[in-house]
């Protein structure tokens, strides 16, 4: 990265930090006029920004493990996302205040009136709630942290080893991402209803994860097509196989979300529908449908057509409009957990998303300052030169 | 028909003849290559629009059939939901998009390419076998407007081909 880049990235990253801290002042302000609102706000909107990060961890494991042209020039946004975890843990704490606003579990009168509260309270109470989250944190910033490590030591030298590491961890990584995700969706969204569950949440959250990583490493290589490590290597290849799994995932999410509507709706049982009564109750349908209009229907036609995936402005595009899609598809996931009538928006759902975000920018870019744009010495790379098209 | 050694000198010489102004060309290589098809101007096939069709005629034919079926000719109540459950008629009319498309493309391919086609003039060149084991071929054939046999002959030894042969079309004997 040359001097001029260096400090573009620089005043970009002291921007989105004033905006960052600019938006929290607000969200905090907000805390004293509406409390409930504040805290699902918050929990929106901290939701989003940590799934980017798990995301862009998984996708690093899976290309750890299998490889791909695209992997290479995105590695490193990727590991600038993940490496934003430690930042996510200290921005889980004001959460830990608000159990009571946001989860019918923590509420003392609410478990003793409900049998299957008071059943899973052993489970469901306050302090277990925080004991796992920073037991989840913990381990995906540990093993994050090691794979970062693992990557820029391959830096400094051309003996594969410390590539060799970065799979090891990354095998049993993309595993014990799946579980402890599973755990994880139960305790940040399921319990937000009362009694509702659904084996396949968790990998619709952990997916929708995933997916909002691949659309974010497309813009930040277009953003990005112009410096000269990431202009080398870069050609209609990547943005081909990066639009392919696109593709590939919004056709998951759909199959485990619709899967999951499918399953409930033909069960017909009340402790299944509440989750789905809350969610398109009044103006609620209308995001539904946005959702299933542009997190799906438009993305997955657009991206069945190969000039699509092969040019830079409409795949970015399409990868732009997929980020904002999950930012609207986790919203649509926590908030009727809260206005269970109607849909009703605050100003804290907008100024808490910019707040969190303006911060996680900061922290991401200047991880992406601290390494090369490029991954110098992994024994893959040679193939990301090689049949480049003309 | 030329023949090649290795892999790069068939591609390169597919897009020199393509830009010479040779349309009616095609290579032969033992393992596909990348950028070959796009070299000899194999842009375009009318196979994803037909797949289309098919993937249409099979989505709409599967939810029709629940339609006609389960909300028109023996309307079935089950737990009370509608006539026209659509949640329900999703998985099956899914599995008839893809299966009608799939099927109309596995067809249409051999629609499109002539086959079953069990002969053709370049199996009378004995190299030719080697195409199928480690050695890289472009033909020009003589119906190409561009043809003429000492110009292209000699266009393709500039283009470094390891040996020249000429196909003999069984027609002409």
């Amino acid at each position: 990265m040359n001097e001029q880049s260096h400090q573009r990235i620089a005043r970009a990253q002291w921007t989105a930090l004033l905006v960052g801290l600019l938006g929290t002042a607000a969200t905090i302000v907000g805390a004293f006029v509406n409390t409930k609102q504040f805290f699902f706000s918050y929990l929106f909107a901290f939701l989003f920004w940590l799934s980017l990060s798990m995301g862009c961890f998984a996708v690093t494991t899976i290309h750890q493990l299998t490889g791909g042209r695209w992997g290479w020039p995105t590695r490193r946004f990727l590991e600038a996302g993940f490496m934003v975890l430690p930042l996510m843990l200290v921005l889980f704490i004001p959460i830990f205040f608000g159990l009571h606003y946001l989860y019918p579990w923590a509420r003392p009168d609410e478990v003793g009136a409900d049998k299957v509260l008071h059943d899973r309270h052993a489970y469901q109470n306050g302090l277990w709630y925080i004991v796992r989250q920073i037991f989840f944190l913990l381990v995906f910033i540990g093993m994050a942290a090691r794979l970062r490590v693992w990557s820029l030591r391959q830096d400094a030298t051309a003996d594969a080893l410390p590539t060799r590491r970065a799979r090891f961890i990354s095998g049993p990584g993309i595993v014990i991402y799946g579980l402890l995700g599973t755990f994880a969706s139960v305790d940040w969204i399921m319990s937000l209803e009362l009694h509702w569950y659904s084996t396949m949440f968790g990998v619709i959250v952990l997916i929708g994860q995933i997916l909002c990583a691949y659309a974010f490493s497309v813009v930040m290589l277009a953003l990005f097509k112009g410096e000269p490590p990431i202009a080398a290597v870069l050609d209609k290849t990547q943005y081909h196989q990066l639009g392919n799994l696109l593709l590939a995932f919004v056709l998951f999410w759909t199959y485990v979300s619709f899967g999951e509507f499918l399953i409930i709706y033909s069960g017909d049982l009340p402790h299944e529908l509440e989750w789905y009564l809350h969610r398109i109750a009044g103006n609620w349908k209308f995001v539904l449908a946005a959702v299933a209009a542009f997190h799906f229907f438009v993305p997955f036609f657009l991206l069945l057509f190969r000039a699509a995936k092969k040019h830079a402005t409409p795949l970015t595009t399409l990868a732009a409009m997929l980020f904002v899609m999950h930012i609207v598809h986790t919203y649509w996931l926590v908030m009727p957990a809260f206005h269970q009538q109607n849909l009703a928006v605050s100003w804290m759902d907008f100024t808490a998303p910019i707040g969190i975000g303006g911060i996680w920018f900061a922290f991401f870019l200047s991880r992406l300052r601290a390494a090369p744009l490029i991954p110098r010495h992994d024994p893959g790379l040679q193939f990301a030169f090689v049949y480049a098209e003309p | 028909m030329a023949e090649f050694i290795e892999h790069d000198q068939l591609l390169h010489a597919a897009r020199r003849t393509y830009a010479e102004g040779y349309r009616n060309i095609d290579a032969f290589s033992p393992f596909p290559i990348e950028g070959l098809a796009e070299a000899i101007g194999h842009e375009h096939t009318n196979v994803p629009f037909v797949t289309l069709i098919g993937g249409m005629i099979g989505g709409l034919g599967g939810y029709f059939m629940h339609w006609i079926a389960m909300a028109r000719l023996y309307p079935l109540n089950v737990g009370g939901r509608p006539y026209n459950s659509w949640p329900n008629f999703i998985p099956i009319t899914f599995e008839l998009t893809i299966l009608i498309a799939s099927l109309t493309a596995f067809i249409s391919v051999f629609i499109f390419n002539r086959l079953p086609e069990l002969h053709h003039p370049v199996f009378n060149t004995p190299e030719f076998s080697r195409a199928s084991i480690d050695r890289f071929f472009l033909l020009i054939e003589a119906d190409d407007p561009m043809f003429n046999l000492d110009r292209t002959q000699t266009f393709l030894k500039s283009l470094g081909a390891h040996k020249i042969s000429i196909v003999e079309s069984e027609a002409e004997e």
